[in-house]
């Protein structure tokens, strides 16, 4: 059904810039779907920006190649079914159509998705809300169609936090956690502090945000709720503490503590603050993550003499840290796709680069994924199918992405440097 | 603005699939999403003039002492043995390469590497507090083996 065709004309578009971060696709997959979408129906302006958004979501996904406006044909009906042989003809593999009403203070999307080799509806769907959701009610759009034609759930309407540092001119910086739709608009800041933060994570609900902040002098993770603002320090020790982790169920925290002056990895029971430690080693133990089924913890270590990826099984008594990354000097800040069937974590190439990679369980190599000078901080999207990362480009931090069918991504700040990111879970 | 949590989500989802066709037909509405923002401005800890004031450096990825430093640190000791009331605060950093959370764990390790130095010298583990910065903030903004080299340090204060 995908055929091969010259990489699509979507090289270099800059796409929109909302609020402070502009997103910028640089690259679409070589083996996209082909698509035909029919500008949805509606009489206003907010008819346009829908029509807009859902293109550039689909767009970024990597995985479609939106036919351009220009080349569309009339839809045709016969007997209330739609003409495919035209579609075939122009080569596509579907055909998108919808219409937006937006009247009585309701925005409604109702859109339709035609299979055209097999010929036939595969999608009817309704999307609605209110007019001032109208970047959600796109996405949630953009998302169904995502769905519908690759059989993977998308991530339009999931959201991102990172951190923004901007310097004044005495070169005095300004920390904030920011808050955006994953497509860089709508940003929102949740902090901003005269001091460093650094590792934010979400809680698996998406309506609390855990991170460090270094506002009393020393690191502490501290809980965010995202609506109220209402925020407290997870642990009253006067100690460092760092890489706050949520577990899936969204009961526990995985912790780095410094109480030993040492770095060691603790769980936080959220309920009556209880510490259970998890390594007692001479060396460092950070950076923890959870499985997404929660039984397994990853983290960094340094007691092989450089840093590398480690596992512990929490369903043993006393779990033995089992180490799982042996290529290179240094591999770090790893992270279990969604499926467990690997991890993406940052890697320290021969040359003295740092790049993102993967490793797959089954296979014995890793797979180098960016070519960066300093990428960090890799973040997947909550399908599996998207890493977003930190990169630094003429001495600027910024976010860039790719999807592991080939897209590329980057969102630049339009002030000061971002880094940190963190994809949310699903959000609907 | 502070809204509860519990209303903060009125997500209402309704997947019909229907029975006598494969068309998926679906309905959604969508989430509400409130955001309540915080600013801190931490006031600035003003250093008290101490007079144990030094900076060591470190080799990449490492966390030993080099003869430079050790060199540094008799002067911190010596002045700590002849003013028995100063404390210091002995802060580790890092260079921007490699993670920022093991790059804070590094930073601590320097940390403890001139403490420990300290300790083995006679002076109370009680006079010394160790922190880390990791490399959240450097002294040389460059990327490059100079400023690098100037990042990873110990600041005793």
């Amino acid at each position: 059904m995908k055929k091969n065709l010259v990489l699509v004309a979507l090289l270099l578009v800059p796409v929109m810039g909302y609020g402070e971060l502009f997103l910028e696709i640089t690259k679409g997959s070589e083996d996209p779907y082909k698509v035909a979408m029919i500008p949805f129906e509606g009489n206003s302006k907010v008819s346009k920006q829908v029509n807009n958004i859902m293109r550039n979501d689909l767009i970024r996904t990597g995985e479609f190649s939106i036919l351009d406006e220009e080349l569309l044909l009339p839809v045709k009906m016969i007997d209330d079914e739609l003409v495919f042989s035209d579609w075939k003809l122009l080569g596509m593999d579907y055909l998108v159509t919808g219409k937006i009403v937006n009247e009585n203070n309701s925005l409604d999307i109702n859109y339709e998705i035609y299979d055209i080799h097999k010929k036939r509806k595969v999608r009817s769907s309704k999307v609605f809300g209110i007019p001032n959701q109208i970047r959600q009610l796109a996405h949630y759009t953009s998302d169904g169609i995502y769905e519908s034609i690759t059989g993977i759930k998308g991530i339009a309407a999931t959201r991102l936090l990172y951190v923004n540092e901007i310097k004044d001119s005495q070169l005095i910086s300004r920390y904030k956690l920011m808050l955006a739709d994953s497509d860089g608009a709508n940003e929102k800041i949740l902090l901003s502090s005269s001091e460093p933060i650094i590792s934010p994570s979400w809680s698996p609900d998406g309506k609390r945000v855990a991170y460090v902040s270094f506002e009393t002098g020393i690191a502490k993770v501290f809980i965010q709720e995202i609506a109220s603002g209402k925020r407290e320090a997870v642990l009253s020790k006067d100690t460092q503490i760092s890489s706050p982790s949520w577990s899936p169920d969204g009961k526990y925290l995985s912790l780095t503590l410094y109480q030993d002056g040492n770095a060691e990895i603790y769980i936080l029971r959220l309920r009556d603050r209880t510490l259970t430690r998890m390594t007692n080693q001479f060396a460092i133990d950070t950076e923890s993550s959870w499985s997404p089924r929660g039984n397994k913890i990853l983290f960094t270590s340094g007691r092989s003499g450089s840093p590398q990826i480690y596992e512990l099984d929490l369903r043993k008594l006393n779990p033995k840290a089992k180490r799982i990354s042996f290529e290179g000097t240094y591999n770090a800040k790893a992270s279990y796709l969604p499926n467990e069937e690997g991890i993406i974590f940052v890697h320290r190439s021969n040359d003295g680069l740092f790049h993102i990679a993967l490793k797959y369980k089954k296979e014995n190599f890793i797979r180098v994924l960016t070519e960066a000078k300093m990428d960090e901080s890799p973040s997947v999207a909550p399908n599996g199918n998207m890493v977003i990362y930190g990169i630094r480009e003429e001495n600027l931090s910024m976010l860039a992405g790719f999807s592991l069918s080939g897209a590329k991504f980057k969102l630049p700040a339009s002030n000061g440097e971002v880094r940190e990111p963190a994809w949310s879970n699903f959000l609907r | 603005m502070n809204k509860s949590i519990n209303s903060f989500f009125t997500l209402l989802t309704l997947i019909i699939f229907s029975a006598c066709s494969s068309v998926q037909v679906t309905e959604e509405a969508v989430a509400d999403q409130s955001v309540a923002g915080v600013s801190i401005t931490s006031k600035s800890t003003a250093t008290q003039a101490v007079l144990a004031n030094a900076v060591v450096y470190f080799e990449y990825d490492r966390f030993n002492l080099t003869s430079k430093s050790i060199q540094a640190l008799k002067g911190v000791s010596e002045l700590m043995k002849r003013n028995s009331k100063i404390t210091i605060s002995i802060e580790g950093h890092a260079d921007e390469r490699g993670t920022r959370e093991y790059n804070l764990a590094l930073g601590q390790r320097r940390a403890e590497s001139v403490a420990n130095y300290l300790v083995a010298n006679g002076i109370n583990r009680n006079r010394l507090i160790t922190k880390s910065y990791g490399e959240e903030r450097p002294l040389s903004l460059g990327s490059n083996d100079t400023a690098w080299s100037k990042n990873r340090r110990v600041e005793i204060k």
